[in-house]
């Protein structure tokens, strides 16, 4: 790392900004930082008004709670996606992975995290109510849950499906196993355990 | 199985080391605080990446640096394998990252490759002290004979944690929260006790054996898995069925007292010498006998089940026993393919060995013996 006393202040107050980022060191922050410095101004200029504009312009879908300029969101406006299909995800950013597979033409709806007592989260704290009183308007017939496949995500998936279903809608989550491409040679135990746990008729 | 090699990097007071052990005994002789320890802890990072010594494991990294790293070669049934796990500092605590063949891989994939049991003075201690050094000798043995057993055990350790804040949040938890984490307790903690029942019941016929015959059949050593929900008989039905149920029941205590009263993180295993309890009867040397037949049962039952003989550690142990233990205890694990031995002086009357002395990290090796004399 830089000695702070040895490099212009403004260098080390940005090289401090960019190793607040998650996955972002100082060693890199540094090279972000004398990239910059070595590029034109409008460059900056439009990264500076990029980031700024994220934070002015962009806010929560009031359905969904996806991260959206207009309210309500282009996915829930959209009249050519499925309506009787409700995807609940933890984070907005689980969308994004989900739009690029092209797979799922349903709508959305975004927790805010994962249910964990340990870090102060309850279902208070997610937007859980807002999903059961969707369930209740919208009348989806099939709530897919995909939370990851971590303690927090099975935890938040099971509590769910014992809130959803007692309401008439089918729940149904993601499938745990092997990844395509995959050999069998290389998956641990505990992947392949699950794929034969969730083996499936064909 | 057996290690091939081994290379320490920065590991405490081992700036660089790269040791050749042989097949057989490892002796390594040396005055207090030269390194023995940290060579077998090393070892023992290796098979299990864990320390046998500390839960700090910023302590492992050599002062002044960032990171730690130990590496080895070791024969085991299906070829040879490389190995390495490295401890790396960070500004929450340490962070460690475990390979494979050059490849890195998950910690659940890393254990169970090369199998080590551990035994080290604090071990006499085991029958004395608290159930959760014993339940720890349990979960050791079989996270490592079993991947799956130590996927059920963080998965309920985790479950766990979550119900213990669940009770703390509130007076009146989320009944449907509650029920998630339970119905995961349930499941997982079947799972545990039906492989802890298994175990304990292998343990048993061979901790039986050794102590017979060191005692020349005149006392009767037995294990017995002390769950805390009995069951009728093991299997999974009975137990998934009897955890519920007690579950269920406890569920009204839990909610007052705000933590989780019931399942396998309170079992125990019981060491009875003729039927009676070693913790409250038995005398010093009775409690000292009866450990070691317990390693060497842990030792044999792991062989058994994973087809290879698991990597012996011995921490300044010999000297804590005296000479008919010492050999007793080597006689009983006899099939070992390679064990690390340390001690201050070198014992009577050791097995063909290689002695090594070390004295400030480095190792000399004294002598390659048919029989070692005490020096």
């Amino acid at each position: 790392m830089p000695n702070p006393g040895s490099i212009a202040g403004p260098v080390a107050s940005l090289i401090n900004e960019f190793s607040k980022l998650p996955t972002v060191g100082p060693k890199t922050a540094a090279r972000l930082v004398f990239y910059l410095l070595n590029r034109p101004r409008s460059e900056a200029q439009s990264l500076a008004e990029a980031i700024l504009a994220v934070k002015d312009r962009v806010r929560l879908c009031s359905i969904c709670f996806s991260i959206t300029e207009e309210d309500p969101c282009p996915l829930c406006t959209d009249e050519r996606r499925d309506r009787s299909l409700l995807c609940v995800v933890a984070e907005a950013k689980d969308i994004y992975s989900l739009e690029r597979t092209s797979a799922y033409k349903g709508r959305y709806h975004v927790l805010g995290g994962l249910i964990s007592p340990m870090d102060g989260i309850g279902p208070g704290q997610l937007r859980v109510k807002q999903l059961v009183d969707r369930v209740g308007s919208e009348r989806p017939q099939e709530i897919v849950i995909a939370t990851n496949p971590n303690a927090e995500g099975e935890a938040t998936a099971l509590y769910l499906s014992r809130l959803l279903v007692p309401l008439g809608v089918t729940v149904t989550r993601l499938a745990y196993g092997l990844p395509i491409g995959g050999d069998l040679d290389y998956a641990d135990e505990v992947t392949l355990a699950k794929a034969l746990e969730g083996r499936r008729t064909l | 199985m057996r290690l091939s090699w081994l290379a320490l990097s920065n590991v405490r007071n081992y700036a660089a080391l790269d040791f050749h052990p042989a097949p057989g005994l490892n002796v390594f002789i040396g005055a207090n605080a030269q390194g023995k320890s940290n060579l077998l802890e090393a070892i023992s990072l290796l098979g299990t990446g864990k320390s046998f010594r500390t839960n700090r494991e910023a302590d492992l990294i050599a002062s002044g640096f960032q990171s730690a790293s130990v590496s080895g070669g070791a024969h085991v049934r299906a070829g040879s394998v490389n190995l390495s796990c490295t401890v790396t500092a960070t500004s929450r605590g340490t962070r460690k990252a475990y390979s494979a063949n050059g490849r890195p891989v998950r910690y659940a994939a890393f254990l169970g490759t090369l199998n080590v049991v551990t035994f080290v003075p604090a071990d006499l201690q085991l029958i004395a002290g608290a159930p959760s050094g014993r339940r720890r000798v349990l979960n050791g043995a079989l996270a490592q004979e079993q991947p799956l057993y130590y996927r059920d055990l963080v998965r309920y350790q985790k479950a766990l944690a979550q119900k213990s804040a669940l009770l703390r949040s509130a007076d009146e938890p989320d009944a449907d929260l509650m029920a998630v984490y339970n119905e995961t307790l349930v499941a997982a903690g079947t799972a545990l006790m039906l492989a802890r029942d298994r175990f304990v019941t292998a343990a048993n016929a061979e901790a039986g054996r050794a102590h017979a015959a060191w005692s020349g059949g005149r006392e009767t050593l037995e294990l017995r898995y002390e769950p805390n929900v009995p069951y009728e008989i093991p299997t999974g039905e009975a137990i998934g069925a009897a955890l519920a149920q007690r579950l269920r029941a406890a569920a009204a205590a839990e909610r007052a007292r705000r933590i989780p009263l019931a399942g396998p993180h309170r079992d125990d295993l019981g060491l009875l010498l003729d039927g009676r309890s070693l913790a409250a009867y038995g005398s010093q040397g009775q409690q000292r006998t009866a450990v070691l037949a317990l390693k060497v049962a842990e030792y044999t039952v792991m062989h058994q089940r994973t087809g290879e003989a698991p990597l012996l550690l011995l921490d300044d142990v010999l000297s804590e026993l005296d000479a008919d233990r010492a050999r007793a205890f080597l006689e009983g694990v006899e099939a070992y393919e390679q064990a690390f031995v340390t001690a201050t002086h070198l014992p009577h009357d050791l097995p063909q060995s290689r002695v090594f002395t070390i004295e400030a990290a480095v190792l000399r090796e004294i002598a390659s013996t048919a029989r070692a004399r005490a020096c």
